[in-house]
């Protein structure tokens, strides 16, 4: 029976040791996702890679060879976005997209773009159904 | 009409819930009392579940917008096939199939009740208790039937999700039979400590229950990461996205479940951690659906978010609180004193595994929850990137592996180095030749290189076992060979589902270790090379289908100057979605798949982008999926003979 409880112990000792390493490595782990305006406030230029959601400018998108550049905003505040590679193919005005990479301060240059998912249903005749519009 | 017979059914079903919680509580109380009382109750709550259903699918079928649900996930183009599926392709609607399959499930446990069944009434009132909250979630917060008026003439159409892909009719309901099939040990392991019995009854009965909902757990999972790979087109299987982590929580602590009720059935072992691990698989169920279904996560699932969110969670912490508080008061009344002879035995492969998925269970829910539990408190919106679940979860399944490639050929209480030599020796030569092969092919990756190793071993060692025992046996090895699955059908179902996961462990390590993309641009008729591969833009095409506008690119891919193929990856666009859906092609073939998945088209050149992959031995990661799947359901339909097997110390009765 000793032994089951050496184990036991061991056991014990083993997920603490793994729980810290985790918990330890999270952080270097984490993609941190913000706005247009906790960008423009907040964060230091550097080389953190972090998502950045909004939609994109009417009149911002401007190709450039192999890069593309736009403005991505959320209401409030205008963030310059430099993309490298093909936009995907439903990139256009208004639309929300979120493009991942780092801030230089002055352009958000990204290599990585996800066009956001739009919740809403149109019906035939444009009125917009969304999940929370319970009618009585 | 429809809506309110609908809404009356669902009222059914509640209130015949409640009957049967009173009904098995009263009969506990009494210490058992006749089945015949519970006949009512469960025919309700089987009766106005399906009736709920076929109202829906009604309400669908006939167009019959005035219900809120039809409206914004049918329209009267959609095809026949995709309104049927549109009955849960939604949340309220799929909270009925859930309601519809606990109502079979509760019916199921129903008829194995006898007369003066303390446990079985105590287990379906444990199921009723379920229903109540699950059919009260759908007459208040998730109402199905919820009118609109004025209706309007047209729906919103299906989910265009769905529509592009018919896997999303089967995906959920394969899940759902697994999640809910998994109530039925939850309720009798609470029968058990409510009854404070500490035999083995609860296990035994439960076993088939266990293994159907494993089985379509795993095939849940499987059809995920399949529709994940050839639908959604980002180029992979597997994200450790939360929705995907939802699934396969519940499915790391039941498989630990099924082999940890093995050794509690066969030495006696492991009693009170049973009953905890059924209360924490039966959790993560909830809070699986908690995830998927409140949109407390943004991810590429989540087309659902409403009031249900709260309800749910809610319901999770009554399970936690209900269950491990009853646990805490009288774990004790069910806990077998350890009779662990030994670390080197069946049981110790048996601890080593458990400690493994628990372990495993623990890292995916930490990262699935640190970013929720961040953003609670700071704010900020985080995801945890796949590295970390990755770096984790490697040395974790290695050992997983390690365990059931020796545990199977281990001998009960204490296996003696004699006897493991003799059994492993021949797969050990195999493995070491297989390995040194695999090396001078090239094979240079530590990691793949373990993981090849361990698959082999683990493969040839079911062979040899299957061989000893075949020749043991006094009929004709041929014979014999056929007859083996019979001679013990939960020992040998396993076996196949561990060469399934033996497979999948490989392909996994294969196609995520040596995979490649590149992203590609080509002019009409221009050609590029990709990774030995030659592919050709012969034009884009587009496509109008009643439901949706197709665009797409004509490809052909050719190598060393042989056509193999012809591939148009395209992205449908449905007019009830801003989101275009893209369709990857993909060539399998024997070593490696190619998967090509579109970017853009240029509207007025015609030039095309795509991202092009390379994925080696995707199909063995599909058939060994299968095969896992199929290991179950083997080990669930067969009966054990009564007939002692004696073969080299037994190997007896595994699941």
């Amino acid at each position: 029976m000793r032994r089951y409880r050496l184990f036991i112990v061991a056991t014990a000792g083993l997920a603490v040791v793994l729980i810290g390493f985790l918990v330890a490595n999270l952080g270097e782990n984490l993609v941190y996702y913000r706005t247009p305006s906790e960008v423009a406030d907040a964060t230091e230029p550097g080389p953190d890679r972090f998502r950045l959601g909004g939609q994109v400018v009417p009149g911002s998108i401007v190709e450039n060879g192999a890069t593309i550049l736009f403005e991505v905003g959320d209401g409030k505040e205008i963030v310059a976005v430099e993309h490298s590679g093909a936009p995907q193919q439903l990139f256009r005005e208004g639309i929300g997209v979120v493009v991942e990479g780092t801030w230089d301060g002055t352009v958000f240059r990204s290599d990585s773009m996800i066009i956001k998912h739009d919740e809403q249903y149109r019906t035939e005749d444009g009125s917009v159904y969304t999940p929370d519009s319970h009618q009585p | 009409m429809t809506a309110a017979l609908g809404f009356s059914a669902l009222v059914t079903a509640l209130v015949s819930a409640v009957a049967l919680a009173f009904t098995g509580l009263r009969a506990f109380a009494a210490g058992g009392g006749p089945r015949a009382r519970f006949r009512l109750p469960v025919w309700g709550l089987l009766v106005g579940a399906a009736a709920a259903m076929v109202c829906l699918e009604f309400a669908l079928l006939t167009d019959d917008f005035s219900i809120e649900y039809v409206a914004r996930n049918h329209s009267t183009t959609s095809p026949l096939l995709f309104t049927i599926a549109s009955a849960w392709a939604a949340l309220e609607g799929s909270i009925v199939l859930w309601g519809l399959v606990l109502a079979v499930f509760t019916a199921w446990v129903y008829r194995t009740v006898g007369d003066g069944d303390r446990i079985g009434a105590a287990a379906l009132a444990v199921m009723g208790l379920v229903a109540v909250f699950f059919f009260g979630l759908m007459l208040t917060a998730a109402n199905p039937f919820a009118t609109i008026s004025p209706a309007p003439v047209e729906g919103a159409g299906a989910n265009p999700l769905l529509q592009n892909h018919l896997l999303m009719a089967f995906h959920p309901p394969m899940l759902y039979l697994g999640y809910v099939g998994l109530t039925a040990p939850f309720a009798f392991a609470i029968a058990a400590l409510l009854a404070g019995d500490g035999s083995t009854a609860w296990l035994e009965r439960t076993r088939r229950w266990t293994l159907i909902a494993w089985s379509f757990l795993t095939l849940g999972i499987l059809l995920g990461g399949w529709w994940s790979y050839e639908v959604l087109g980002w180029g992979g299987y597997w994200a450790w996205d939360p929705v995907e982590n939802a699934s396969f929580l519940p499915w790391l602590t039941a498989t630990a479940f099924v082999h940890s009720a093995i050794v509690q059935r066969r030495r006696g072992m492991l009693q009170a951690w049973n009953v905890a691990l059924v209360i924490g698989t039966f959790a993560l169920t909830i809070f699986g659906t908690f995830l998927t279904r409140s949109g407390v996560v943004a991810s590429v699932h989540s087309f659902t978010q409403s009031a249900v969110g709260p309800a749910l969670l809610g319901f999770l912490v009554v399970v936690l609180a209900a269950g491990f508080g009853l646990f805490a008061f009288r774990g004790h009344l069910v806990s077998s004193t350890p009779r662990l002879d030994s670390l080197v035995s069946r049981e110790g492969a048996f601890l080593l595994n458990n400690l493994a998925l628990s372990m495993f269970a623990f890292v995916v829910l930490l990262g699935t929850i640190y970013p929720m539990i961040l953003e609670a408190f700071t704010g900020d919106r985080v995801s945890v990137g796949a590295p970390w679940f990755d770096r984790a979860a490697i040395p974790i399944s290695l050992v997983l592996l390690f365990a059931a490639g020796i545990g199977p050929v281990m001998p009960y209480r204490h296996a003696r180095g004699t006897v493991l030599w003799e059994r492993t020796r021949g797969p050990l030569q195999f493995t070491a030749v297989a390995s040194v092969a695999a090396v001078l092919a090239g094979l240079r990756s530590v990691a793949v290189l373990l993981t090849f190793a361990l698959a082999a071993f683990m493969i040839s060692t079911i062979a040899r076992q299957a061989h000893a025992a075949a020749r043991s046996r006094p009929e004709r090895y041929s014979t014999a060979v056929a007859r083996l699955y019979g001679s013990d059908p939960g020992y040998w179902g396993g076996m196949v589902s561990h060469i399934g996961v033996a497979l999948v462990a490989v392909a996994i390590a294969f196609s995520g270790s040596f995979d490649s993309r590149q992203t590609i641009e080509l002019e009409v008729g221009a050609s590029a090379d990709f990774d030995g591969y030659t592919i050709t833009y012969e034009g884009p095409f587009a496509r109008q289908d009643p439901n949706r506008t197709l665009i797409g690119a004509t490809l052909a891919l050719a190598r060393d100057g042989r056509h193999l193929a012809t591939l148009r990856p395209a992205l449908a666009q449905y007019p009830n979605q801003v989101q275009a859906i893209p369709t990857p092609a993909v060539r399998t073939g024997l070593l490696e798949d190619v998967y090509l998945s579109l970017v853009r088209i240029e509207p007025e050149s015609g030039r095309v982008t795509f991202d092009a992959h390379r994925f080696p031995l995707m199909w063995l990661l599909w058939s060994g999926g299968l095969l896992v799947v199929s290991g179950g359901l083997l080990s669930f339909t067969g009966r054990r003979r009564r007939r002692a097997v004696s073969l080299e110390g037994g190997i007896g009765a595994a699941v």
